[in-house]
């Protein structure tokens, strides 16, 4: 494969200089994070398989995980959640002589790591945690939202104000008690047989930490390409009201099945509020789950403030395995948006927006990270 | 044989057997006339950690007396989780229902049984006296066996070094444990201690600078022989053990850590202010001999 040729490119993502840590290597700029919370954050929310991948492009990092041949998750963490971050193409010539049918592959490094490994190394002094994320939003969950309490609240979002309660729950979940020690990091990949290596500190004056992951050729993944045209059902619904609907269900659970169906008189949308009272025999999407002891099942409203995108060509009903849809929750759990989609084949894509904790306007654009899952349907004929 | 103290200083003393409850269960306790020593020396320990340590009776008791025949010594093994059950309950803590006044701690026999009577005598919120006792299961130890109990042999330790707070420490390790079983340790005579794991999937190394080198109280220093400040000497231990050790972090304030380079660890937990010296709890944590670290 092309990628076993690129043999030095360097990613590194560091400490801030203020913290004067010598550079573990001459060669590359370096950039640096000088909170960890929200790149391990995002590594959580893929950290259902022990081994992943992490491609290195120009634009930032990819973390890939797969399951079963049946469930893939992708991390896309781009490179100004860093406050440095550089990549060196090995070999940019190759690129160009390349013929045609490469063109869209972006110029990449890929290297598997155990992710448990990176994770427990971030962590190391105890300051990457998902505490403060964690406890904001368990104990939201936990009880039930009443309307116009929280959600009214947060259905601002929607009207463009998206930017200040992004700025505002980043704040909370990564920033609480300004006293509060931060791990900071730079991380070097050295190229094809060098470890992933890390560096580490909490403060000028502490104790710095230096890893060295091994790093292992990639493995190729599952290939499982949505195609828009073949899409069926898109909704996209703020984070909670997934969440709320997935914590719910017990474990012992086996199947979950995602059912939508075309919002009856799809043009005049004006009267989709009158309709929800008498569509009761056909929800327009409608969670079940089925387990040994029983089922479950979870219709939402047609509303706008619920679902603020749906789209749904034909009557769809598709079902999962239910160990492969909790996959989800954790990176489901620190997100704020989520994007469903299925395709004509029952192909689960599910995207969740991860938050960035830097205020907008600091550093220009800032642009969110995001996790994706996807998920193969179970074949309903077996 | 007589025996009774009132224990002035309970949350100490809790502390003291909450740092050693995880080693193992029953510990020995020897009281002499000055001393209080406990001791966890069980082979079956795993990894091999053993504590030795004394602490001066007058940091811990009031109105101590105490009589034997062995030269005013009483030893005993006594469960170490029913002992900090008794001193938990002596200790006015918040979840307590009572203030506790006065715990009298005594050598008594109740049915042919050795036991340790801890007498807490306490006030209500509402102001009523109420008593608590609870009598802990002693064994007492006779004279011969006493005098085979040993502190390892330990060659001259090749360095000194001051550990940062043992709850930071505590933190990293407990991390390490996740992914190592064995851990180096190396620090040199030049403030730098560093805590290694090395194993097929990862190479970690946290690194802390500017720790002191405390001085050795023999002040009978060659400075000829002085060694390279900057050379490291190192000890590997089990990570499971060393975690144990740093259960005391709950007691201590100054912990002095020796390497007895592929030997052992030693590591002196001070109870209270070094300079009044109100007690040390000693861990003996030995080497495993591997060459890979």
């Amino acid at each position: 494969m092309r990628r076993h040729q690129l043999l030095q490119s360097q990613l590194s993502c560091g400490l801030q200089e203020a913290y004067n840590v010598p550079r573990i290597s001459g060669r590359a700029s370096t950039s640096s994070v000088h909170d960890v919370r929200y790149f391990a954050t995002l590594l959580r929310g893929v950290n259902f398989v022990n081994r992943a991948t992490i491609t290195v492009t120009e634009r930032g990092l990819t973390i890939t995980v797969e399951e079963a041949r049946t469930l893939l998750g992708t991390a896309f963490i781009f490179c100004d959640i860093f406050d440095e971050y550089a990549y060196h193409s090995p070999n940019p010539p190759v690129a160009t002589s390349q013929g045609s049918e490469d063109a869209d592959i972006v110029d990449n490094v890929a290297f598997e790591v155990p992710l448990n490994t990176l994770i427990e190394c971030l962590n190391i002094f105890g300051t990457a945690g998902p505490a403060s994320t964690t406890v904001s939003s368990s104990s939201k969950y936990k009880k039930w939202r009443k309307a116009g309490e929280d959600s009214d609240h947060d259905g601002d979002d929607e009207h463009g104000d998206r930017g200040r309660s992004v700025a505002g729950r980043g704040i909370d979940s990564y920033f609480t008690g300004g006293s509060e020690k931060r791990t900071s990091m730079r991380m070097t990949y050295a190229g094809e047989g060098h470890p992933l290596t890390l560096l580490l500190a909490e403060d000028a004056t502490g104790p710095t930490t230096t890893c060295e992951i091994t790093t292992f050729d990639p493995e190729p993944h599952l290939e499982l390409d949505f195609d828009n045209s073949r899409m069926v059902l898109k909704i996209i619904l703020k984070s909670s009201w997934l969440r709320d609907a997935l914590s719910e269900l017990d474990p012992s659970f086996d199947k979950l099945t995602f059912i939508g169906n075309p919002p009856q008189e799809p043009g005049a949308s004006a009267s989709r509020q009158k309709q929800k009272f008498r569509e009761g025999s056909k929800p327009m999407l409608r969670i079940q789950a089925a387990g040994t002891f029983g089922s479950t099942e979870m219709d939402y409203p047609n509303d706008r403030d619920v679902l603020e995108t749906f789209e749904c060509t034909r009557s769809v009903r598709f079902s999962y395995r239910f160990a492969h849809i909790s996959r989800t929750l954790r990176a489901l759990q620190n997100s704020t948006k989520t994007s469903l989609r299925i395709d004509e084949e029952g192909l689960l894509s599910l995207q969740f927006l991860m938050p960035s904790p830097k205020p907008k306007g600091a550093s220009g654009q800032s642009s969110d990270a995001f996790i994706d899952f996807r998920c193969l349907a179970l074949d309903e004929e077996l | 044989m007589r025996f009774r103290a009132s224990i002035a200083n309970v949350s100490t003393f809790f502390k003291i057997i909450q740092s050693i409850e995880k080693l193992q269960k029953k510990c020995i306790i020897k009281f002499t006339e000055t001393n209080m020593h406990v001791i966890c020396n069980h082979d079956a320990n795993e990894g091999g950690i053993q504590v030795w340590s004394q602490i001066k009776v007058e940091s811990l008791f009031t109105g101590y007396r105490i009589q034997s025949n062995a030269n005013n010594e009483i030893t005993m093994a006594i469960t170490s989780e029913a002992l900090l059950a008794a001193l938990k309950s002596a200790s006015s803590s918040g979840a307590s229902t009572y203030d506790t006044e006065e715990v009298i701690m005594k050598l008594a026999k109740k049915n042919a049984q050795a036991v340790l009577t801890f007498e807490i005598n306490g006030l209500t919120r509402v102001g009523r006296r109420v008593r608590v006792s609870h009598d802990v299961k002693i064994e007492v130890l006779r004279p011969n066996d006493v005098a085979r109990l040993n502190e390892p042999m330990c060659p001259e330790p090749d360095l000194h070094i001051l550990l940062p707070p043992l709850q930071k420490l505590r933190t990293v390790v407990e991390r390490l444990k996740l992914m190592s079983d064995i851990l180096a340790v190396r620090a040199n005579n030049n403030g730098c201690l560093r805590l290694s794991i090395n194993t097929e999937s990862v190479k970690v190394d946290t690194e802390w600078k500017d720790c002191a080198n405390p001085k050795t109280q023999n002040g009978s220093e060659n400075p000829e022989d002085a060694p390279d400040p900057n050379l490291l000497f190192t000890v590997v231990v089990h990570i499971r053990s060393f975690l144990k050790f740093l259960n005391s972090h709950v007691v201590s304030t100054t912990t002095i850590a020796c390497i007895c380079q592929h030997h052992c660890m030693i590591l002196y937990v001070y109870i209270g202010d070094v300079a009044d010296a109100g007690g040390v709890l000693t861990f003996y944590i030995p080497a495993i001999i591997n060459d890979e670290m």
